[in-house]
């Protein structure tokens, strides 16, 4: 919204020691966010009135012509691809160095291979109004040469205040309640806006007949009915208060309510009254429509709310008119609509119908319903002075549906008020702000009695807390001291969640070197169906901003292969982790207030991804191994066991269970050469999950490391292959041997063999085999023993054969 | 004898001088110091010396030995240095240690949530999948607010028992504000950071998945003097000792009043330069007193405590501390990107 310094200092005294820009930071720090603060003169730098001498076709294209103008001092060659550029017209041009609207700076340049000394502008690149079509053509007395800024008479400076930071404060969007809190941050005098108003006592004829079918979604409606109008141009002084607020000047009547919003906030509209005995406002009837002045056919929907003539639709309440009712230049006499709307209902139609407009903006806010009779009064004044010769019908038709004798009324503690702020701000002091906001104030020792004005009522002044904020953004947050509070000491719980987590991630990247990646929590579903995985079950978003996106992910194991397809022609080997939260569509913990089911389970997950090493499924089941034995504790035993349920994408071989004790931590898994081919997988790519949650409940509940007392005795080591069936697992082999007797204190397995000198359904597993004890130095009959028992053991129950080596 | 060896040494000195390459220096050894060597030679009469002057000359002899050949080999590694192939470049690289790295959202986190644990805030998570109740219901923004609409929340494609869109992605950590309450009561002091979701197209500046960290403390007659405080301690932990904290209202519907917090810019100290876009001021945080209809959603008695909240943009964090001016970066899983933290 832009706001004018002009305006502003018509209702509230700024004193002139103070520049614009330390008004725009007091708004800033007390009320709104001031986003720019433009000098209308620097706006138009450059741009001066030119009249255009001849209009030739561009040589070499067939949409732009060359323009011939006169600034006054020479002709210029302007390029130009408007189609309502004519001799003779008085035109904004725009010389070399000219910033438009838009932030485009003007240069000289060529355009096809013709030279433009400048642009002539639309109403648009000048930021005057909203037309883009065409030029913008001036009055014909403009003076060639003269500044635009010096034609338009443009001498104030504007605010560009963020809409977003005013979207609480109906009250604000105007420059009659800027002014207010402008007055309160200043502690100047605001003028009533009464002196503004001129009433018009006038008792001829019969008041316009209004009715109100739908009272709660309209708590105000007037409307005044004016003859003998004459519609034409607004005189120069409003036209340059609207260019100066943003808006384009149309005509006097529309204009005049135009400037009546920008003034007090309250949109009002204009029926030309032609055909239309009475006002009727009502819920849309399936099947109706309207042609609005936009000149666009709208289809109603029957929560739209309409104001009609009884029979035709005239105007979407609080959004827009219709073209047939509005005011055009032979409109005679004209009904002048000041109502209030139902915010919800506003912003719902306003929404389903795509339809966002000045008025809808301020409707959906909650305006105040006591604003409307003001408004319209306000505008009746300025009709008077448009068109003295116009006649007021009676007085205006004033429908009431809301109990205005509410009083709004909020009690508080001062000492409270100064508590919650952390400063005592004295007692005159906080009184003399909430007066200047249009407060009144009760005093009773320590309580204040406060009653809140009608607009502030309407939405955000309800509780004491919001009579604190008002205080203290006017005396200023930064005028309070800050102060660390003084807590009683409270020792933090342990979080294993987090320190689990921290030691997963320390371990993964700097230990085991990988690169921590993090992805969304959507996955493409073209890419699970290219890994065939069935998405029927997943959980799928309403509304995704992206449709590779669209669903939540059950598994880090997508996005992390698709960091591999991303990089892998960068590096020739990758490894990536994930920690993140994968969704299932079963109930989890988190509860939902009110409703039966939890939220759908919501697990964190440790993905590991690893493409392009000599052996990758090799070096992930040794980090996974670390990893863990890391976090748990070196004495831990990890396995990797067969798995049962392959997943489509999984290689039919390599893929194997994480098993800590019985329990089953995640998976390791190759991703298969179909699937690799149709994601466009160039490296041998290995990804393995683990449960984080399975994870925690181990490292919460774990003992700890105890330290194992050495033997003082030597140990003997032999090294043993047996030729096994290749079905036969290492895992299997590897537990057998080395829990097969106290005295055998390790086996490891250093080769592995399958080849020609075997038969083909058979492999060579080779162990170094230590034996130790800790009462006495193992004799080589002891070790033989036991290795004899071993041997034959393994042979009964694996059919495993000795291998001479 | 003596003399005789002052001699060779004197010969030997002499010789070696006039070396010019390893032959000829390994013939001058062989002369000198082989079996049938000058050296050897004279060594060999040792035995015919008496006892006393052996011991006497044989000293000598063998200090004069070594001498010889430090000499000797002084004068090889002398030649070997100058043939070029020999040459060495001990500036070369070291042997090639591969190492991983943590995301710069992490790192940045870990400071943070470090920080904040010495002031006695426990670092806690909730949902990401969230309902509507903890996510807008709870924290007073009501059934029409904008916030609410599609265009801004992702919703799940799913009904829930009265046919409502209940379930989304959660628009804010703050959805973890009232689960926090229930769960611990008061006094708390907790942060939260995660990840967060709105919908909205993605460029260089916006994000439909993003990070914040959010922070709570509730207790007896806590203020607004005492939520800058924390905040100002905050700011000169992330950018140094005077780093200067100003805040302004704004309006957030779980907060009463609702401020936006600045810290002065670290680059400019405040002057205004291209981080902070001449402003002099690095917009990273809002914050306020938590609103009494959050703290009784929350089951928190807004007349016996109050408390504060704020929330940062913890990618805006990470993106100020790394000058990364994109945040797409961040999910582009792009080792170029990741390998530089």
């Amino acid at each position: 919204m832009y706001i004018s310094y002009n305006l502003l200092k018509t209702f509230t005294k700024i004193p002139k020691t103070l520049s614009t820009e330390e008004l725009a930071s007091l708004l800033n720090l007390h009320t709104v966010e001031v986003e720019k603060v433009i000098d209308l003169k620097d706006q138009f730098k450059n741009i001066v009135v030119a009249e255009v001498i001849e209009v030739k076709a561009h040589p070499n294209a067939d949409r732009l012509s060359l323009v011939k103008v006169n600034d006054g001092k020479l002709d210029l060659d302007i390029v130009c691809g408007a189609s309502n550029v004519e001799p003779k017209q008085k035109i904004a041009l725009a010389l070399p160095g000219a910033i438009l609207a838009n932030g485009l700076e003007i240069k000289e340049t060529e355009i096809r291979g013709v030279k433009s000394s400048g642009m002539i502008c639309s109403e648009d690149e000048l930021g005057l109004g909203e037309e883009q079509e065409g030029i913008l053509v001036l009055d014909k007395k403009a003076k060639k040469g003269q500044s635009l800024s010096e034609h338009l008479n443009l001498d104030d400076i504007i605010f560009e205040i963020d809409n977003k930071s005013l979207s609480h404060r109906a009250d604000l969007w105007g420059h009659y309640g800027l002014a207010r809190d402008l007055s309160a941050i200043l502690k100047s005098q605001l003028k009533p806006y009464n002196e503004f108003i001129e009433e018009i006592n006038n008792e001829e004829g019969e008041a316009f007949k209004v009715k109100v079918a739908k009272e709660d979604l309209c708590p105000r409606y007037l409307a005044w009915k004016v003859e003998n109008i004459t519609v034409k141009d607004s005189p120069l002084w409003l036209k340059n208060k609207l260019l100066a607020a943003g808006y384009r000047p149309i005509n006097n009547i529309v204009d005049a309510s135009n400037y009546v919003m920008i003034e007090s906030g309250q949109p009002l509209h204009t029926f030309s009254a032609e055909n239309i005995e009475k006002i009727e406002v009502r819920l849309a009837k399936k099947g109706e429509s309207i042609k609005t002045i936009d000149e666009k056919d709208r289809a109603l929907s029957e929560d739209d709310l309409l104001i009609t003539s009884g029979k035709d639709v005239l105007a979407i309440a609080g959004i827009m008119g219709g073209l047939d009712s509005a005011v055009n230049t032979d409109t005679k006499s004209i009904i002048i609509e000041s109502a209030n709307f139902d915010a919800v209902s506003i912003r719902k139609s306003s929404q389903s119908l795509n339809l966002r407009t000045e008025a809808s903006a301020r409707f959906e806010k909650s305006i105040d319903p006591e604003l409307a009779p003001l408004a319209l009064k306000r505008f009746a004044t300025i009709l008077k002075e448009l068109c003295p010769e116009a006649k007021f019908i009676s007085q205006a038709s004033d429908v009431v549906n809301y109990l205005n004798e509410k009083v709004n009324k909020i009690e508080l503690d001062y000492s409270w008020l100064c508590n919650r702020i952390g400063k005592t701000i004295e007692k005159e002091e906080v009184i003399s702000i909430l007066k200047h906001l249009g407060f009144t104030i009760e005093v009773n020792e320590d309580k204040l009695l406060i009653t809140i004005p009608s607009w502030r009522a309407v939405k955000d002044v309800k509780i004491k807390e919001d009579i604190l904020e008002e205080v203290a953004r006017v005396y200023g947050y930064n005028n309070i001291e800050s102060s660390l509070p003084e807590l009683k000491l409270k020792p933090l719980t342990a979080n294993y969640e987090l320190k689990l987590e921290r030691e997963i991630k320390n371990f993964l990247s700097q230990s085991a070197n990988f690169y921590e990646d993090y992805n969304y929590a959507f996955v493409d579903e073209k890419q699970l169906l290219k890994m065939g995985i069935e998405t029927s079950s997943y959980l799928r978003l309403a509304n995704p901003s992206s449709q590779n996106y669209n669903l939540l992910r059950q598994s880090l194991a997508p996005n992390l292969i698709q960091s591999i397809i991303l990089n892998q022609n960068n590096f020739k080997d990758l490894a990536f982790f994930e920690t993140g939260k994968v969704f299932l569509p079963i109930e989890g913990s988190y509860d939902r207030e009110g409703k039966k089911e939890k939220l759908p389970l919501q697990e964190k997950k440790i993905g590991l991804t690893i493409a392009g090493y000599s052996d990758s499924f090799s070096k992930a089941k040794g980090v996974v191994e670390v990893l863990i034995k890391s976090i748990l504790g070196k004495n831990q035993q990890v396995d990797f066991t067969i798995l049962e349920n392959k997943l489509s994408w999984f290689d039919q071989d390599w893929s194997v269970n994480i098993k800590l004790e019985n329990e089953n931590l995640g998976y390791i898994a190759k991703v298969n050469k179909e699937v690799a081919d149709k994601l466009g997988i160039k490296l041998e790519t290995v990804f393995s999950e683990i449960d984080f949650s399975k994870l925690l409940d181990i490292y919460k509940n774990i003992p700890g490391v105890k330290y194992q007392e050495v033997s003082k005795f030597p140990a003997v080591e032999r090294d043993l292959a047996f030729v096994v069936d290749k079905k036969i697992s290492y895992n299997k082999l590897y537990k057998t041997i080395s829990n097969f007797s106290p005295l055998i204190a390790k086996a490891e397995l250093f080769d592995v063999y399958s080849g020609d000198k075997l038969d083909s359904n058979l492999k060579s597993l080779a162990f170094h085999v230590s034996y130790q004890s800790f009462e006495k130095t193992l004799s080589t009959q002891e070790v033989d023993h036991i290795q004899d028992k071993l041997i034959k053991y393994l042979a009964d129950n694996f059919s495993a054969q000795l291998r001479d080596f | 004898m003596k003399t005789k060896l002052e001699k060779i040494k004197q010969d030997f000195l002499q010789s070696i001088k006039e070396v010019k390459d390893q032959k000829s220096l390994s013939d001058l050894e062989d002369k000198y110091f082989s079996r049938k060597g000058e050296l050897s030679l004279i060594l060999r009469q040792l035995k015919d010396l008496d006892m006393k002057t052996r011991q006497e000359v044989g000293k000598f002899a063998n200090s004069l030995k070594n001498e010889l050949k430090e000499v000797l080999e002084k004068t090889r590694k002398d030649l070997s240095r100058e043939k070029t192939s020999d040459v060495v470049d001990p500036t070369l690289p070291g042997e090639k240690i591969s190492t991983g790295a943590l995301h710069p959202i992490t790192i940045v986190r870990k400071e943070i949530e470090d920080f904040f644990a010495t002031l006695g805030f426990m670092s806690i998570d909730g949902p990401e999948l969230e309902s509507d109740y903890y996510n807008f219901t709870a924290l007073n923004v009501l059934a029409h607010h904008p916030a609410r609409d599609m265009q801004d929340t992702f919703y799940i494609d799913s009904k829930d028992e009265d046919k409502q869109a209940d379930l989304l992605m959660r628009t804010q950590t703050s959805n973890t504000q009232v689960r926090a309450m229930l769960k611990h009561g008061a006094p708390l002091r907790a942060i939260v950071p995660g990840r967060c979701f709105r919908c909205e197209s993605t460029d260089a500046r916006h994000e439909h998945t993003f990070y914040q960290l959010e922070g709570i403390l509730i207790d007896e007659n806590i203020n607004l003097a005492h939520l800058k405080a924390v905040l100002e301690e905050t700011g000169k932990f992330l950018y140094g000792p005077n780093t200067k904290l100003r805040t302004r209202p704004k309006y957030f519907p779980f907060v009463e009043p609702g401020l936006n917090g600045e810290f002065s810019c670290f680059l400019c100290q405040g002057k205004g330069c291209r981080v902070c876009k001449n402003s002099g001021w690095l917009e990273v945080l809002g914050c306020g007193l938590i609103h009494p209809n959050v703290l009784r959603a929350g089951g928190i008695d807004p007349e016996k405590y109050s408390g504060f909240a704020f929330g940062f943009g913890l990618d805006r964090l990470v993106m100020l501390k790394y000058d990364i001016n994109d945040i797409r970066n961040f999910h582009s899983g792009d080792l170029r990107f990741l390998k530089q933290f």
